[in-house]
């Protein structure tokens, strides 16, 4: 009997997909966002309003995941911006390959975000790397406040969680602080943006959010360029 | 949920990394799993057993080293620990 050493991570194909896909998304400065919550979360609602809120000249696009229909990339591509709905046919997540299948020529013409929507489910999405700049875990206010104690490994993961349907606030026994301190309690640095679809409160804070972190990418890419110069 | 997903990832891995050992059969793969790495593990085991069952893969071990959190790990570890291997009997080759 012989012991070898497997010095690899299981999900290895995944992750060098994503790698390569972040590489490409670097070059061309395109903000990627992997939006993840459970199913009837208000993922779709709350990209919907993201879409119509958007500064006019951004370049931006959406590929939303769902295990079977194009009801969301309908909906989406209401806002006149390019959407591509992957059927996952059963699968419970996206992966990296359908996210660059999905891409087509879209990147050709350059990007300034990209917005991916994952299939509804707190678990299994966590696990596959999509070559995105960060993950944002979306948590309504109809669900319970322990969610972040629930299922850690997004909390973990995320760098921005989106409270949703705030408005709800006065008719339903969620407790906002509550959820706050358990997400902190998971990631100490997450942050935490509240917002309403329907009354579009913390809109314009998710949106000013949006445009920084766009600008820090953009910064970022820019001063990885120059060191390579001087080098 | 996506543990099927998994367990097949770990079978082709296990595939690959055989071609290096002509003549040699997996006995036995070890994996490491974060307590945050989103994976069930009762599940994962059930459904690499399922996979293994009635193959040429048969019989083939499958060890879990959870790990928590702690002592500067990150708790989302997916990956492989080690394959055990044995010489391949003359029947089957």
């Amino acid at each position: 009997m012989n012991r070898v050493a497997m010095e690899r991570k299981v999900l290895s194909e995944n992750d060098q997909i994503a790698e390569r896909l972040r590489g490409t998304l670097k070059d061309l400065r395109t903000l990627s966002l992997n939006f993840i919550g459970s199913p009837g979360a208000g993922k779709t609602a709350l990209l919907e309003r993201t879409l119509e809120r958007l500064p006019a000249d951004t370049r931006a696009a959406v590929l939303t995941g769902d295990i079977q229909t194009e009801n969301d990339a309908i909906r989406l591509r209401r806002y006149g911006y390019p959407v591509r709905q992957i059927t996952t046919s059963g699968a419970c997540h996206l992966d990296a390959r359908m996210v660059e299948t999905h891409l087509g020529d879209w990147l050709e013409s350059g990007l300034d975000l990209l917005l991916i929507e994952n299939v509804g489910n707190l678990v299994c999405p966590t696990s596959y790397d999509l070559g995105e700049d960060a993950k944002v875990v979306v948590l309504s206010v109809a669900e319970g406040e322990d969610k972040p104690l629930k299922y850690p490994g997004i909390f973990r993961k995320a760098e921005l969680m989106l409270m949703t349907k705030v408005d709800l606030l006065p008719y339903v026994p969620f407790q906002a602080e509550l959820a706050r301190e358990n997400a902190r309690k998971i990631r100490p640095e997450i942050e935490i943006i509240e917002t309403s679809c329907t009354s579009g409160a913390g809109f314009d804070q998710w949106l000013a959010w949006l445009a920084a972190r766009a600008e820090r990418k953009r910064a970022s890419v820019k001063a990885s360029a120059d060191a390579m110069l001087v080098t | 949920m996506h543990e099927m997903g998994i367990a097949s990832s770990v079978l082709e891995a296990i595939d690959q990394e055989l071609r290096r050992y002509p003549g040699h059969r997996a006995t036995k793969v070890a994996l490491r799993i974060g307590e945050f790495a989103g994976v069930d593990r009762e599940s994962l085991e059930f459904c690499f057993e399922a996979l293994v069952k009635n193959t040429e893969l048969e019989p083939l071990d499958l060890e879990i080293e959870w790990c928590l959190a702690k002592d500067g790990r990150r708790g989302d570890e997916l990956e492989f620990a080690y394959l055990e291997l044995d010489e391949a009997k003359e029947a089957a080759a």
